[in-house]
């Protein structure tokens, strides 16, 4: 205990005849200054633009541009006080869909989408999408959206639409 | 009406799991499900159930012509191999209770020959078909 105590003023004694508490506030003062400073170099700005447009924000449910929307054509109850995937209160979801199969850039997959009607309640009027892809003229019911899928319900008025991911699409 | 809209999307989830492209359940799900619905169950009073139908049809030879003949098959997108796999493949997966024998499948050959002239009446041709195999043995029912 007692070599112990001895090694430690030992070298306590040593640092103090070798350092003064001005020189340690000098040497604190000058990180801070040089931390301070910092921010102010030059750096490349360009460099952080580019990066930014090659690499888009993506489109959120409230947008029509959201890639689960590619087939979609009606209003998005996302705007309309549901969210993609549930109907707004007071309407009902459609028993009958259309079904559309888009690709999602976030993993490179495609999915197969069942767009359900919300029944009940005027027309939403907010937030109109229509993005079609896959679709076949009328003459095709079953691949065509123009339809009111809101017809088998007990209340068919139309209101909005949502999307609902059923799967994978295998290639 | 949310949460039953939860349990459906989930179950037609679950159906896809083991899809493969060009399947009969994929195609199913593209060309069929989004009418037939998801457990092949229709809409009542609006679009006929195939589940535990399609094969009491496939009984007879006017109900196999019967459903080759329906808007549905004679109008599909479908080619008729594809046709031909999914229907075999909705009256493999959702049989009637308690049915022992199973249906003759439908061929390529025959689905090609029969689905090119629609029905003009439908219904009128469902009452009469419905009411042959009644006679025979189980039938479908002929409203829906």
């Amino acid at each position: 205990m007692r070599s112990l105590d001895q090694l430690f003023e030992h070298s306590a004694r040593s640092l103090a005849s070798r350092s003064s508490r001005r020189s340690l506030l000098a040497a604190l003062g000058q990180a801070l200054m040089g931390a301070a400073l910092l921010p102010l170099l030059p750096i490349d700005r360009g460099s952080r633009a580019q990066a930014a447009d090659a690499k888009p924000k993506t489109a959120g449910p409230e947008s029509c541009a959201y890639w689960k929307y590619c087939a979609i054509d009606g209003f998005l109850c996302a705007c309309c006080g549901g969210t993609s995937t549930s109907c707004p209160p007071g309407t009902g979801s459609s028993p009958i869909t259309w079904i559309g199969t888009c690709h999602n850039p976030g993993d490179g997959r495609d999915y197969i989408v069942s767009y359900n009607d919300c029944c009940g309640k005027t027309s939403c009027g907010t937030c109109a999408c229509e993005r079609d892809e896959g679709e076949k003229p009328l003459y095709r019911p079953s691949r065509n959206n123009d339809l009111n899928w809101c017809m088998a319900n007990a209340e068919s008025n139309y209101h909005c639409t949502v999307s609902v991911i059923l799967g994978v699409a295998e290639k | 009406m949310r949460r039953a809209f939860a349990a459906a999307a989930a179950l037609a989830a679950a159906l896809l799991v083991r899809a493969a492209h060009g399947s009969p359940q994929q195609d199913y799900i593209l060309y069929c499900m989004g009418c037939h619905g998801d457990q092949a169950q229709g809409v009542p009073g609006k679009v006929p159930p195939l589940a535990g139908s399609l094969a009491l049809f496939m009984r007879s030879a006017a109900g196999r012509d019967y459903l080759l003949r329906v808007p549905g098959a004679a109008n599909s997108a479908l080619t008729d191999a594809r046709l031909t796999a999914v229907l075999n493949w909705l009256a493999e997966s959702f049989p009637p209770e308690a049915m022992t024998a199973r249906p003759e499948p439908f061929t390529v050959a025959e689905v090609a020959r029969v689905r090119r002239s629609p029905l003009a009446n439908v219904q009128e041709t469902r009452r009469e078909v419905v009411r042959a195999l009644a006679a025979s043995g189980r039938a479908p029912p002929a409203a829906y």
